[in-house]
């Protein structure tokens, strides 16, 4: 009989998962339901003040701004990554396009946001050079508002969508692109009806590797957001050491995680359909394969 | 055979590597405020005291205090402001000071430790640096203004202005131009602190206290609300020139930040050491002149080079922060309001 080495194999990510993962969630879980002590901390006593406290209109405002930033974020995020994973697949230098991608990698994050500040400043780049050409008399406000928040979000987040896009496109057969044309699609048919169907798995993991990270952030609305782009992390970390109220932080985080979870539920759930349809396609060729 | 010779070499080595660890200087770990302690004075006790001083840095009470409360510890000298001073002798964190271990103590003045309303009697706390919060103006931009809060009233600088992202500080502002204590409990006077706050948040482009300093020395703001020896780090001669930096005439919030002890610290001989250190007329006067605040060292006036932000006379009409307990939760709900509205 063979031995099955499945769970040997897996232990080190499984535990590796339960200890930083599953655990600190679970203690989050329960710390939510726990009393505020006054010097940070919690009192081992049930409580539901953490998530009475977020049954407030400001806070329903900040769980608004966190869905809208980070949703219309992911989808200018994934429009800008399609063309770009498309035009690197077919491009005869694609490693060092790739390498391209990758480059910003190379430089730490919170230098990034901060070239931005430089970049997009009112006595920054963009504005000196549109003074000089004459194009405006005085500076553009770009920071410190929701824009600079979307706009250095997508920046961030781009690769994370190129990435996975371009894998699915490269597998992607694009003789099937000219045989929809010789049947007589136009061009935008077969780009939405054989091509994005095709590269549906590449689309997804790049939608959720947006919009998951683009929930949680906390130094982009910090650094370059305004007075109206407090978004729930920062929040989080505001009760977390300010106010040293753990429970609150605990719930408000459970709450991020529900939204989170009902966010790729949901979109798991409408792909679903289509993923199922290109699984039996994919059975059907193989099986045909295998009769030849 | 040879797998077990590998192994014995790499024991020897590791041992090796341990009891090498052994020999080298004593080491003391202080956890500070950045930018407050100029690195030559830590560089020189090194020196004289043979021993090495590990640095860690932070830009907030809160930080330091949600990191020691999550369990970080190993830090033996700390720079907590007075609010966060009192919560940690509550908490028993911090070590009874044996301050006959601190002989230069009697150098600071005693005005100075009267003010100390939180430790009377330095049990635990030793004043290290005292001081106001202020306004810079840029005087380049802004020619006509006052020396008081209601600048931040004027629409002519919206969006040009800045206020700390601190609910105490910001709302210790208001409160004091409204002529009531910083610490006050009193609901109907945080209420109005609160409106007061909400109509200069109208003006400001953001709450700040991150890169308020940064930004002002772009010219991004042209007055900001901070800690002069934050902001002063960032500037250079032509704005230094432009600077004008003051408390406001109707007070503001007073801070003492002082030197404490950790009680599981590892290494407290070479802390008293340290903490003397400080207190030396000519060191003191090193680290006054760096961060530009009054010397509270009266010995060390004489070897101050560098005219400090503003005179001790300044700082009659500011009141200290500080720890208010469990009604702290009153400036919580205020300053939520006042942050997620929009």
């Amino acid at each position: 009989m063979k031995k099955n080495y499945g769970p040997v194999y897996s232990l080190p990510l499984g535990l590796w998962i339960t200890i930083f993962f599953i655990v600190p969630t679970c203690i989050i879980f329960i710390y939510s339901f726990l009393t505020k002590a006054t010097y940070g901390g919690v009192q081992w006593q049930f409580s539901l003040e953490g998530y009475k406290a977020l049954a407030n209109t400001s806070f329903i405002n900040v769980v608004w701004i966190t869905v809208y930033i980070s949703v219309i974020s992911t989808f200018l995020t994934v429009l800008f990554a399609i063309p770009t994973a498309y035009y690197i697949a077919r491009n005869k230098h694609k490693n060092q396009l790739l390498l391209l991608v990758i480059i910003p990698f190379w430089t730490n994050f919170l230098i990034r946001v901060y070239a931005w500040i430089a970049i997009l400043g009112n006595n920054g780049f963009v504005n000196n050079i549109l003074v000089k050409l004459g194009v405006i008399d005085t500076y553009i406000q770009f920071l410190y508002n929701q824009y600079a928040v979307i706009l250095v979000i997508i920046y961030t987040y781009l690769p994370y969508a190129i990435l996975p896009l371009y894998s699915s496109i490269e597998k992607f057969d694009f003789s099937l692109l000219e045989a929809a044309r010789d049947l007589g699609a136009t061009k935008a048919q077969a780009f939405f009806k054989v091509l994005l169907p095709n590269i549906k798995g590449g689309l997804a993991t790049s939608i959720l590797f947006t919009f998951i990270p683009a929930l949680g952030s906390y130094v982009i609305p910090m650094l370059v957001g305004g007075k109206d782009s407090m978004m729930l992390g920062n929040i989080i970390s505001r009760e977390l050491t300010t106010t040293r109220n753990w429970p609150l932080a605990s719930s408000i985080s459970v709450v991020l995680t529900v939204i989170t979870m009902i966010g790729v539920l949901l979109f798991l759930k409408l792909n679903k359909n289509n993923l199922e349809s290109i699984k039996k396609l994919v059975v059907r060729e193989k099986a045909g394969e295998e009769s030849i | 055979m040879k797998k077990f010779l590998t192994f014995a070499f790499f024991v020897l080595a590791v041992l090796l590597v341990l009891t090498s660890c052994n020999k080298q200087p004593e080491k003391l770990y202080v956890y500070n405020w950045a930018n407050y302690i100029p690195q030559e004075v830590v560089q020189s006790f090194e020196k004289e005291y043979n021993c090495d001083v590990v640095y860690d840095f932070y830009s907030s009470n809160e930080e330091m205090y949600a990191k020691l409360k999550a369990g970080g510890t190993g830090y033996d000298i700390i720079f907590p402001s007075a609010d966060y001073a009192q919560i940690m002798i509550n908490e028993d964190m911090l070590e009874k000071l044996d301050k006959a271990k601190v002989p230069n103590l009697s150098n600071i003045e005693q005005s100075s430790l009267m003010k100390m309303s939180y430790d009377i009697n330095q049990q635990y706390c030793l004043p290290y640096m005292i001081g106001s919060t202020g306004l810079a103006v840029n005087t380049k931009y802004v020619k006509e203004y006052d020396h008081s809060w209601t600048i931040f009233e004027r629409s002519d600088l919206k969006g040009k202005m800045s206020l700390l992202d601190d609910m105490r500080e910001t709302l210790g502002a208001a409160l004091k131009f409204l002529g009531y204590s910083v610490n006050t409990v009193k609901e109907a006077e945080l209420e109005q602190a609160k409106q007061l706050v909400l109509k200069w948040k109208e003006n400001i482009l953001k709450f700040d206290g991150l890169s308020n300093a940064k930004n002002y020395a772009n010219s991004e703001y042209y007055v900001i609300h901070g800690y002069g020896d934050s902001i002063f780090l960032e500037l250079d001669e032509e704005m230094l020139k432009n600077t004008d930096y003051f408390i406001p005439k109707e007070g503001g919030t007073l801070w003492i930040d002082n030197m404490v002890m950790l009680k599981n610290s590892k290494h407290k001989e070479l802390a008293y050491k340290f903490m003397n250190y400080i207190y030396e007329p000519k060191i003191y006067a090193q680290i006054s002149d760096y961060v530009q605040l009054p010397s509270i060292n009266i010995p060390a006036r004489e070897f101050i080079t560098v005219q400090p932000m503003y005179k001790e006379g300044e700082l009659d009409n500011c009141e200290l922060i500080m720890d208010l307990g469990k009604d702290i939760e009153l400036y919580n709900k205020v300053w939520q309001e006042i942050r997620m509205q929009n």
